[in-house]
């Protein structure tokens, strides 16, 4: 039994003008301390797909217009919000990708990690501070307890990112979604960072989603990646499996536009020709087709389903796979950071 | 002690420099501001203090009835009215007035546009919509016009005139302070207290309305500046409270500028006692408004 298992979701954005296919049946489950990666460029519904699962979509626009989020034996969907604001903070947290716009400004560091505390746990207020002061001694925040007075101002973007962890598993949560933490900091601060994270995870048992664009982040935490193109999963499958034996002509593709360091000089970029299509209608054929260079008459008209291929756990949804004679020769990214 | 702990200890004692002390730090060296504040706190302790710094009372005749009012010299610093009051014992009490004035007024066109201006912006929807739309038929008045009706409804009373003064100015706080909400609803921190599972009661009192708040209170110094001139000038188009003795200055102003040649002190001090006033305001308004500034946050 899955601990979170999200089936079909799908996410419109009304207005006035047009209609936004933001997710369009997204399922994938999780098992408890598992570490699954989403991957896909902007604006492929990855973050959108975490905010509605936490009922925290931009209102009025945005709407869940089906599927399900099962949690524990409920669907979070179909909570009342007062019930869901449990869940929130308390069973599923979430880090965001801005450290630098993501914390309060007028309001200390310790008044809102002790906000969760209070809510959540039912602390009173000097257990709380205690606890917050522990919480950012384990993220790593050296002399944290005399800086629980301080304003997010007064940390680097690289700490704030380790106050909004803080914050994220104040209340010990069986989920962490981490939406882009890493996006917004320097490289070095990114390895330190998916570091705190992936040792919180493994100490804590929680499970991790972690949802990036980045194919070297996902690489070096991930199990599990999903990969993410317009608003649907494309392809799933262990993250070895799937950096080695890419089968989805996007995956393959954006693989290859990711740059090494220990290719040859010679071996060029190829970037993926054309642009994300419109989602202001619903698709008819395969999303990616007008980009794809395997696509067929069937990509273009019928929509692919995901279905295993060579292992019962890779799935693809591609009428026409990448075959084996097109896969590169050794794995193509390396990790860009391996846990301690 | 090694290094790390006397850095721990340095930390420990450096205070924590929050916006609002930055924005006292900033403050504090703007010259023009200083004046102003300094200014303000002189008008409010004569105001505390009329009866020991007036030299009669305000209604209090010393001289005789005339046409032709002595000049400011000798015992009457400022000279007499054509009633023969001492003019500025008169202007002493009417500190009184015109700072009531101002903080009343400002008061409840702030407690009312703070109320209207958070549930729209919040809220949202109809609701949004029917406010927004009364404010801005509102706004369509001029606003002494505006006053100068409310007051034919209400009355000419002190108070009434005050409440009339701060009813304009509700749409001018609504506004401001729903497009501060408006603009920090959707930023990340409100969206991440909200991943966390803070109620939405205290997403508006905790996180939104602080972030929103610096522009009303700019806004509102600068509102009470304008509802003393406003003030005054209903009084000069006497409009003012009814009961004559009132030392207010816009009334003072009026009853004499329509003879300046005999007694012109009796438009000039009155008429200095307002400027200096509202200058003193607007000052401190212009000094916030800057040290307040977003984007000179560190």
């Amino acid at each position: 039994m899955a601990l979170l298992s999200v089936r079909d979701l799908e996410v419109r954005f009304v207005t006035r003008r047009a209609t936004v296919h933001a997710v369009n049946g997204v399922s994938f489950d999780l098992e408890p301390g598992e570490t699954l990666g989403i991957v896909g460029e902007s604006g492929c519904g990855k973050s959108v797909t975490s905010l509605a699962m936490l009922g925290i979509l931009p209102k009025p626009a945005g709407r869940v217009t089906g599927g399900s989020v099962v949690f524990q034996d409920r669907d979070l969907l179909k909570l009342p919000d007062s019930e869901l604001r449990k869940v929130r903070g308390r069973d599923i947290a979430m880090i965001f990708q801005d450290p630098m716009t993501s914390l309060n400004p007028v309001l200390t560091v310790g008044r809102q990690l002790t906000e969760a505390l209070t809510a959540h746990l039912s602390m009173d207020k000097k257990e709380a501070v205690k606890q917050a002061g522990e919480l950012l001694d384990r993220v790593g925040i050296p002399a944290a307890a005399t800086r629980l007075n301080d304003y997010p101002h007064q940390f680097s973007g690289g700490m704030r990112q380790r106050v909004m962890i803080a914050m994220a598993i104040s209340c010990r949560p069986k989920v962490l979604i981490a939406d882009e933490p890493t996006t917004a900091l320097d490289v070095t601060i990114q390895a330190q960072i998916l570091d705190v994270l992936s040792t919180l995870v493994r100490e804590e048992g929680m499970a991790l989603i972690l949802i990036t664009h980045d194919l070297g982040v996902v690489a070096g935490v991930c199990r599990r990646t999903n990969v993410m193109y317009a608003g649907r999963f494309v392809e799933t499958g262990s993250t070895d499996e799937l950096y080695a034996r890419p089968r989805h002509p996007y995956t393959l593709g954006l693989l290859k536009s990711v740059p090494r360091l220990d290719a040859a000089r010679r071996e060029r970029l190829e970037p993926i020709a054309g642009a994300p299509p419109s989602n202001m209608h619903e698709a008819t054929g395969c999303p990616f087709a007008p980009r794809c260079v395997y696509a067929t008459q069937e990509s273009r008209e019928r929509m692919p389903e995901l279905r295993p291929i060579d292992r019962h756990d890779h799935l693809v949804a591609c009428w026409n796979p990448v075959p084996d004679a097109d896969l590169p020769e050794h794995e193509i990214v390396a990790a860009e950071w391996e846990p301690r | 002690m090694s290094i790390a702990e006397a850095e721990a200890q340095e930390l420990q004692l450096e205070q924590p420099a929050g916006l609002w002390r930055d924005a006292l730090d900033r403050f504090r060296h703007n010259p023009a501001a200083m004046a102003g504040l300094v200014v303000l706190i002189l008008l409010i302790l004569v105001a505390l203090f009329a009866p020991l710094l007036a030299r009669f009372g305000p209604n209090q005749q010393v001289g005789p009835l005339t046409t032709d009012p002595a000049g400011p010299g000798g015992e009457f610093w400022f000279g007499l009215d054509r009633q023969g009051k001492d003019l500025y014992s008169r202007l002493i009490y009417g500190t009184r007035l015109s700072l009531l004035v101002g903080l009343v007024s400002v008061a409840v066109g702030l407690s009312l546009g703070l109320v209207l201006g958070a549930v729209s912006g919040y809220l949202g929807g109809w609701i949004d919509n029917l406010i927004m739309r009364v404010m801005d038929v509102m706004l369509s008045i001029p606003g002494l016009l505006l006053a100068i009706g409310l007051i034919t409804v209400l009355g000419r009373g002190l108070f009434q005139i005050m409440l009339a003064v701060g009813i304009v100015n509700v749409p001018i706080f609504a506004r401001l302070l729903r497009s501060g909400i408006l603009s920090q609803r959707e930023s990340d921190y409100v969206t991440a207290a909200r991943s966390l599972g803070a109620p939405g009661r205290r997403l508006l009192l905790v996180h939104i309305l602080p972030n929103s708040l610096a522009p009303v209170i700019v806004q509102a110094t600068l509102a009470m500046a304008t509802a003393i001139i406003d003030v005054a000038g209903l009084s000069f188009l006497g409009l003012g409270p009814a009961d004559p003795g009132l030392p207010e200055w816009g009334r003072i102003l009026a009853e004499n500028a329509s003879r300046l040649e005999s007694g012109s002190h009796l438009v000039f001090f009155p008429g200095f006692a307002i400027v200096i006033s509202v200058l003193s305001i607007n000052l401190i308004g212009d000094g916030l408004r800057e040290s307040l500034d977003p984007k000179l946050r560190a």
